[in-house]
């Protein structure tokens, strides 16, 4: 089954970015804008800055815009305050992140302009990026994607959205079958999953809520978590690395999309929110919270685990 | 005057994770009183259950655990206000997270142990010993500590190819 997703709006969408952004340059409210280039793979794009109002042209919007620029900001943002304002292409997903690293104090609204793409869905990142969007090749997340319309925007296209074929979620189905499992056969499908990993921490470095300079596993006195690719510190990482992100992640699943052995680590990421949904009703979205639910609490949280 | 001394094939390493105001002093009243209890749990002592990260008790099931126990105080009755609660929430959500990687549950218990709990103390420490003995040794983590080198499976066509030209 590959149904067609219609991509058509794209076009309008990549005009109306270079229009504003050429606008916004042009006339000194930011100094430089993040956003999509075409790459040089046929189809592909890369991340690119844009600072000179002539230089608009070149920001596009495709099915294959699959970066989540968001991370730009946090590595980036000790500079934002000297150099004026920055835009910034965002995708509803990215935009969650944005929010949530407002909720963290890292990033202020002020500092920001922030140009809102209606989505209708990007590329998995196990095709090339010229092939045509359907329901096969369309990124797992975006099959459970709540956030085509980004809100609360400087500016957004005017276009229409078009109406989107009912999707089957893959994260959803996949936490079923394995919650479905026993825990020793959970064990084995992690242990294998785990085992493949090489420690590149490319899904460190390309999350947005990543930003602590020096990591916890990074340190060795006391050394937390091994750091050679083998399978006790593998497993210790992944779950570490799941734990901080708990209540915090917003889904945007680029730890999926570079890790280079292919691990489904957004699982692990879609779990933990599903149960914090389940256990403190809180969930990613466009709202601005200093708290987490992990950094907060009530006096009449579950606690039928404790004895 | 002290109960017949009884052996076993198979003595648990439990981990205690407590915090100093409460639970060690539980366990302090209950070795003032007398009581007897297990000798397989090793008590380690911390500020706050606020202070006991996720990772110690991974780290403790990598270093050969059986089991892990995580007492604090009472909620409300935190010598820091509020360190008890998010420890409640986090390990809430840690819990789930070991579950979905396959940890057996069974192995980790929390518990509320105030400074004048030595019987419950005895009781937690007694029921986890008793539970964790009868389920044998923990071998998941132990495995995985054991392997020297990466593991991963050479399945996928582009690693096959990448693998033959070394």
């Amino acid at each position: 089954m590959t149904e067609p997703i219609d991509t058509s709006i794209y076009s309008a969408v990549t005009a109306a970015i270079q229009t504003e952004a050429q606008r916004i340059l042009a006339a000194g409210l930011v100094t430089a804008i993040v956003g999509y280039a075409a790459s040089r793979r046929n189809g592909s794009t890369q991340p690119i800055i844009v600072t000179d109002a002539a230089a608009a042209e070149k920001l596009i919007f495709t099915p294959a815009s699959v970066n989540n620029l968001a991370l730009y900001l946090t590595k980036a943002k000790k500079e934002i305050p000297k150099k004026g304002k920055i835009g910034i292409v965002v995708k509803g997903c990215d935009l969650k992140a944005i929010v949530g690293l407002m909720g963290e104090a890292q990033l202020k609204r002020n500092d920001l302009y922030l140009i809102g793409v209606p989505c209708a869905g990007v590329l998995a990142s196990t095709v090339q990026p010229s092939t045509a969007l359907t329901a096969d090749t369309i990124a797992s997340k975006c099959t459970e994607c709540d956030a085509r319309l980004p809100s609360d925007c400087d500016y957004v296209p005017n276009v229409q959205l078009p109406t989107q074929p009912q999707l089957a979620g893959k994260y959803a189905v996949e936490i079923a079958r394995l919650e479905a499992l026993t825990p020793a056969e959970r064990w084995a499908y992690w242990k294998e999953q785990f085992a493949k990993c090489i420690k590149c921490y490319a899904c460190r470095q390309v999350c947005p809520f990543c930003f602590c300079e020096q990591c916890l596993c990074d340190r060795n006195k006391p050394q937390m978590v091994d750091t050679t690719p083998r399978p006790a510190g593998n497993t210790a990482w992944h779950i570490v690395r799941a734990m901080h992100l708990a209540g915090r992640c917003a889904g945007c699943a680029e730890c999926e999309r570079v890790c280079p052995m292919d691990i489904p680590l957004n699982l692990l990421n879609r779990k933990m929110a599903k149960e914090l949904k389940e256990l403190y009703d809180y969930e990613a979205g466009f709202e601005v919270n200093d708290k987490g639910p992990l950094t907060t609490y009530t006096d009449k949280d579950d606690q039928s685990f404790i004895k | 005057m002290h109960p017949e001394k009884q052996t076993h094939d198979f003595e648990p390493k439990i981990i205690a994770f407590v915090c100093t105001w409460c639970t060690y002093a539980g366990a302090d009243l209950a070795g003032t009183s007398r009581m007897q209890y297990p000798a397989n749990v090793r008590v380690l002592k911390f500020p706050c259950t606020g202070r006991i990260d996720p990772v110690f008790i991974l780290k403790a099931f990598q270093q050969g655990a059986d089991g892990v126990l995580v007492s604090g105080c009472h909620p409300g009755d935190c010598h820091y206000i509020a360190g008890n609660f998010h420890a409640r929430r986090r390990f809430a959500a840690f819990r789930k997270l070991l579950e979905f990687v396959g940890v057996d549950l069974n192995r980790l218990q929390f518990s509320w142990v105030s400074a004048a709990e030595g019987g419950k103390w005895v009781e937690v420490v007694t029921d986890l010993t008793e539970k964790v003995r009868a389920m044998g040794p923990m071998t998941e983590f132990k495995e995985l500590a054991m392997e020297e080198q990466w593991s991963g499976a050479i399945n996928t066509p582009e690693l096959k190819e990448a693998y033959s030209q070394i």
